[in-house]
């Protein structure tokens, strides 16, 4: 910065640079700092609107009224308890997942055992959820998918009296389970890889300490990547709103929508099917805020906690 | 102390391998049911391998225009959209790795805002429309041409790149665009292979865009037709020999376009593997 002071002449090297770094501007003016003036589509009454952009001009201002609409609309809360309590229920079990996993990886001696389990585990991650949706979809079939089958041999339910696994009542057991088979090895990767660049002389002390494996794993290894877990704990806390969209959405029918309509789903059904522009607006922008709040909140009690956060 | 160990051992193998079975087992089942006749399937029991074999399902969706048109749809919006977003995206992180570029302060900030503040669906949606994308073509590219996150990745790398290579180049008379080109580009395949084909399966797998920004019809992309079949059971058979439909049922079709529309991504796979590691290395080391 310093060096700075003394302006140097413009040469043609800085207006190439320049124009390479400008194309960032174009693409983010466009398509991120628009859509976020598009956000004052909230306060307007713009509902139904066939010209878009007329709505955002021309609608009469209407302040909180489409806040207000929603926070009155049972479906609204309907889709905040699912969205809160399934991502609550993630927290706990879908995020401590893939570190588990990394920890258990990194105790597999046999190199080639290791690559074959990631090899398979981290597929997932690289097919579309409209192609897996669709596997669990055939998978939890009530007359040709394998669960009925199985929970009819574990007593679970019979033949004459089966359950529907793609009804309410399993959608959030669905959810997790399929997420945590898709995710986890994808997931482990960044573990995988912060654990692989601790000191290895650490262990070696332990050990002539006598400290056993489980005793490293958890005075050595997660010490030692507990920055990169903070980091993520701090974002998936930040992302709670805003569930995977694809996965709910292909998972999704009318007879598990009582469970399965979280806030992104919603969005996209009020605002684009139904073309509750304003509505759906004032929605996306609750979410956005509470996710904006949620991450601050989140570094701060780390920082305070911890010592360590993301800014 | 030494048979303790060796418990966990043989504990810690079983369960890896057991999640491993538990994530390829769906494949297996797809599979076997887009070999099995659609009747027969829908019986029930059809767990591992076909029960009665045939290629109906296959012949079935090999007929359908529909999934050709979306298929090869979906190849040029991958192939372009991969290639361009890697143009631009270097670019930018080329210009912004380097501290002679003014205002670098400013596009550092630009950039970092977006990531985290968005204005959501709709407004977005609204951009979409006012810009006169709304379906076309090109509303599967131009907003995907560039991302901030890639961005970071690859301009950790770039800084990566000795100096000295610079300097010998700008000495010989070399101007930025050319440094760009032939000598960073050149020298940063693995993150440009790692972050192009995280780009590539995120092309492949897109149905969200033909959903909210296309009427759909025409500009249908293969996993929005694929969605179609699973989820509306729909399926067209229109003109094709009653012999060969009677083999087959919504189902077991949709699970032959599964299988289909998965190959391409199982091609690519091994060189996901060869690549990602490092640049997962490359993001969290440095970003």
């Amino acid at each position: 910065m310093d060096s700075k002071k003394i302006r140097k002449k413009w040469t043609s090297r800085d207006v190439t640079l320049l124009v390479m770094a400008g194309l960032s501007v174009v693409f983010l003016l466009i398509f991120a700092y628009a859509p976020m003036f598009g956000v004052l589509l909230a306060f307007k009454d713009g509902d139904y609107k066939l010209n878009l952009l007329g709505a955002i001009t021309d609608a009469p201002w209407c302040g909180f009224d489409n806040f207000k609409a929603f926070l009155l609309d049972p479906n609204f809360a309907d889709a905040i308890v699912n969205t809160i309590c399934l991502n609550l229920i993630m927290l706990v079990i879908n995020f401590p997942a893939p570190i588990l996993f990394a920890l258990l990886i990194n105790e597999v001696r046999s190199a080639r055992y290791k690559k074959t389990v990631q090899t398979i585990t981290n597929f997932p991650h690289f097919i579309s959820w409209v192609i897996f949706g669709g596997l669990v979809i055939a998978l939890t079939d009530m007359s040709t998918g394998i669960f009925n089958p199985i929970m009819n041999a574990l007593g679970l339910s019979s033949e004459e009296n089966p359950v529907n696994l793609q009804g309410a009542e399993y959608f959030w057991a669905t959810v997790i389970i399929t997420s945590l088979i898709k995710g986890v090895g994808w997931g482990s990767i960044v573990y995988i890889a912060a654990i692989s660049g601790l000191d290895a002389d650490m262990y070696e002390a332990a050990e002539l300490d006598g400290a056993n494996r489980l005793q490293k794993a958890i005075y050595i290894t997660l010490p030692g990547i507990a920055p990169t877990i903070t980091v993520f704990l701090l974002l998936s806390i930040s992302g709670m709103l805003s569930n995977s969209f694809d996965q709910f959405y292909i998972l999704q029918n009318s007879l598990n929508l009582s469970r399965s309509e979280v806030l992104t789903t919603y969005i996209y059904k009020t605002g684009l099917s139904q073309r509750r522009y304003s509505y759906a607006s004032a929605l996306g922008l609750f979410n956005s805020v509470v996710s904006v709040v949620l991450l601050i909140l989140s570094n701060f009690i780390s920082k305070r906690a911890t010592g360590r956060g993301i800014f | 102390m030494k048979k303790k160990v060796y418990t966990f051992d043989v504990v810690n193998y079983i369960l890896l391998g057991l999640f491993a079975l538990i994530t390829l087992y769906p494949f297996i089942y797809v599979i076997a049911g887009s070999f099995n006749d659609g009747m027969d399937y829908s019986g029930g029991g059809v767990w591992l391998v076909p029960r009665k074999v045939t290629l109906a399902n296959y012949k079935v969706v090999f007929s359908d225009n529909g999934f050709w048109k979306a298929f090869g749809l979906t190849i040029g919006v991958t192939i372009l959209g991969t290639f361009g977003a890697l143009a631009v995206t270097s670019a930018v992180a080329y210009a912004i790795s380097r501290k002679e570029l003014r205002f670098r302060n400013f596009f550092q900030i630009f950039n970092l805002i977006t990531m985290f503040f968005g204005g959501g669906l709709i407004p977005y949606f609204l951009i979409i429309v006012s810009l006169g994308l709304y379906d076309t073509f090109w509303v599967y590219i131009f907003p995907s041409l560039y991302s901030v996150y890639n961005m970071i990745i690859m301009q950790s790398f770039f800084k990566s790149i000795p100096e000295e290579m610079r300097e010998a180049a700008v000495m010989d008379g070399a101007g930025e665009l050319r440094i760009w080109l032939s000598i960073y580009l050149p020298l940063s395949k693995p993150v440009l292979a790692t972050v192009g084909l995280w780009l590539a399966t995120g092309f492949w797998n897109s149905y969200f865009s033909t959903m909210a920004y296309t009427r759909a019809g025409d500009l249908s992309t293969l996993q929005y037709f694929l969605m179609r079949m699973i989820k509306e059971a729909k399926v067209d058979t229109g003109g094709l020999d009653p012999s060969l439909i009677e083999q087959t049922t919504s189902t077991t079709i949709s699970f032959a376009a599964i299988v289909i529309a998965t190959l391409p991504i199982l091609f690519v796979y091994p060189f996901i593997q060869k690549y990602f590691s490092k640049g997962i290395m490359i993001g969290s080391l440095k970003g």
